[in-house]
């Protein structure tokens, strides 16, 4: 019996992205190492994404406090607005919507950069003068992405929030210290850690997906697009298969 | 190269914040759980402790002390429960301490809380102290309770209102209630109220000290009840008195059975007394007595005068003179 095409292709993709994530180990931790552009790769992606995740992450926590008071006013249960905002938040929303953001504005950016590089030959040219474009170009983003990713979504959680704080009192009254301390009382280490954790893995599909769609581009001005776009709906997909992963691992762990 | 220095400093002032807001973070919920905090634990031993969980907090007077750091099953019917609560409040923490199983609000977390003994003295608890253990109020058996409860309140205000309503419907009790006239007489009965009390207290006190004084033996009363001896011929008194009603209750029975008799006309006073023609003829008989005793006055007088008796009366004349002459010499001697 012969196998479907499309799943022969899933299949040979998803080999394909795994050998192409051992190769990054395999060369990222040899010398010699390409800080500079680590440093610059890391403010486009980290620094350049904050004003859109801020947004999004601010957005999303005043909306979130808004729709779920009438929920909790029904219950007679305003007062835990917060620590049910906070901890929905900082487990799954502020993390969530960072790592889809930055799938977005990231993925893309460096599926359709190294992509037009590959179709212009300029990989190749680098090849010939010595230097190692896996490490320059597919490394540092790589790294960078999965260092920034967590950074980005300590900020979104901060910036969230602050919006839940202003969602709180648009309706409510609750004083900025009450307000804080109901959060902190409300999340603990189980809730923060797996999230933080979790936004490493979310940082390193983002930056493995979108290299590889770009490295392996096809020839073409299409398949520079082609590469871009299948860079944000595939890191986009993965994040959401890790969250899966990741809330079955705390889950099992006991961190609820 | 002037860009590339501003967009590092840009990146690590984006990296340095996230890493500021990763220790800040890191470092309140750990201080909410108690983790930088000096601390020491206790533990305590319940029945039951109603789902409490490792992390849970620790109350004492009502405010967030500490949290729970174990909960295990000693025996069948022993959980043991361990604490860690802040140095700072140790020293309020007393060996004689009771903790409790409680819910914060009523569907809320569950806590332990620890309060103080009664008596309020006693030695600081130490560390790895057992402390004493009440059974935890049991949201099942409070809702039970309340349940009953509602039911009696149902029948109860049921009944209140069949009472108010009936209240309601009668006028008389209203106009009862609003005529002004029934509250001035209701006042002036509360006066004389007052004065006859005052009037009674009085009365009582002059009772007060009569009975003191016949306790003492005073006035006749007094000495009635006091004093034995009285008491004695008074009893005998008494008993002669019986004996003087006695007879003339004999006495009154014989004039009763006389007069029966007189009214019946037996005997001679009977006969006196009932027959009317005896009577008229004694009327007669005496009025003939009557005439001629008046004529024998006559005859007398007549013999006075006669000379044959005249003598007789002259002798009886002089001897009444002279016998009062004698005693008025008599009286004469006896003055001088």
């Amino acid at each position: 019996m012969k196998t479907p095409s499309y799943l022969q292709q899933f299949f040979e993709e998803t080999g394909d992205i795994s050998r192409f994530a051992a190769r990054f180990f395999k060369e990222g931790f040899k010398p010699r190492y390409e800080f500079g552009e680590l440093v610059r790769q890391a403010f486009f992606i980290g620094y350049k994404s904050l004003p859109l995740v801020g947004i999004t992450a601010f957005i999303m926590g005043l909306v979130l406090t808004i729709q779920s008071r009438p929920t909790l006013v029904e219950f007679g249960a305003e007062s835990w607005l917060p620590g049910m905002v906070s901890v929905s938040l900082v487990r799954e929303i502020a993390p969530m919507i960072t790592a889809l953001i930055a799938a977005g504005k990231i993925g893309s950016s460096i599926g359709a950069e190294l992509g037009s590089m590959k179709v212009t030959e300029q990989i190749d040219a680098m090849e010939v003068s010595g230097t190692n474009p896996f490490k320059f170009l597919v490394v540092t983003r790589i790294l960078a992405a999965t260092l920034m990713l967590p950074i980005l979504s300590l900020w979104s959680n901060a910036i969230a929030l602050y919006g839940a704080y202003l969602g709180a009192n648009i309706k409510g009254i609750v004083s900025w210290s009450l307000y804080w301390s109901q959060v902190f009382q409300a999340i603990s280490y189980s809730d923060f850690i797996p999230s933080l954790i979790k936004t490493f893995f979310f940082g390193f599909a983002i930056g493995v997906i979108g290299c590889y769609k770009g490295y392996n581009s096809k020839k073409g001005t299409e398949g520079v697009g082609n590469s871009a776009n299948s860079a944000v709906v595939v890191s986009s997909l993965t994040i959401f298969v890790i969250d899966l992963i990741a809330v079955q691992i705390t889950d099992l762990l006991g961190l609820t | 190269m002037k860009n590339t220095t501003s967009s590092n400093v840009q990146l690590g002032m984006f990296v340095m914040i996230g890493f500021v807001l990763l220790l800040g973070t890191l470092y309140l919920i750990g201080s909410n759980q108690n983790l930088f905090d000096q601390t020491f634990e206790v533990k305590a031993t319940f029945h039951n402790v109603n789902g409490l969980m490792k992390g849970n907090n620790v109350r004492f007077s009502g405010i967030d002390v500490g949290t729970i750091k174990k909960v295990e099953i000693v025996s069948d019917t022993t959980v043991k429960v361990t604490m860690v609560i802040k140095n700072d409040v140790h020293s309020f923490i007393k060996k004689g301490s009771i903790a409790t199983v409680g819910t914060d609000g009523l569907m809320g977390n569950k806590l332990v809380n620890i309060s103080n003994p009664s008596s309020g003295s006693g030695e600081t608890v130490e560390e790895g102290d057992m402390l004493a253990s009440t059974k935890p109020v049991e949201t099942d058996a409070m809702l039970r309770t309340l349940d009953l409860t509602n039911q009696n309140l149902f029948q109860i205000t049921t009944d209140l209102k069949r009472v108010t309503q009936k209240l309601n419907n009668s006028n008389s009790l209203w106009s009862l209630l609003l005529d002004t006239s029934v509250a001035q007489n209701v006042k002036h009965s509360i006066a004389s109220i007052r004065a006859t009390t005052k009037n009674t207290t009085a009365f009582t006190n002059d009772l007060n000290f009569l009975i003191q004084d016949m306790k003492n033996g005073k006035g006749v009363a007094g000495i009635l009840l006091r004093d034995t001896a009285s008491t004695i011929r008074l009893q005998k008194s008494i008993q002669q008195l019986q004996q003087v009603t006695n007879r003339a209750l004999e006495v009154t029975s014989d004039i009763k059975a006389v007069t029966e008799k007189m009214k019946t006309g037996k005997g001679a006073t009977g006969v006196l007394l009932s027959d009317t023609a005896f009577a008229k003829d004694l009327k007669r008989t005496m009025k003939n007595i009557e005439i001629a005793s008046d004529r024998f006055n006559e005859n007398m007088e007549a013999m006075k005068h006669n000379f044959l008796f005249r003598g007789y009366f002259k002798k009886q004349e002089k001897e009444l003179k002279k016998a009062r002459e004698d005693s008025m010499a008599m009286t004469f001697k006896k003055i001088k």
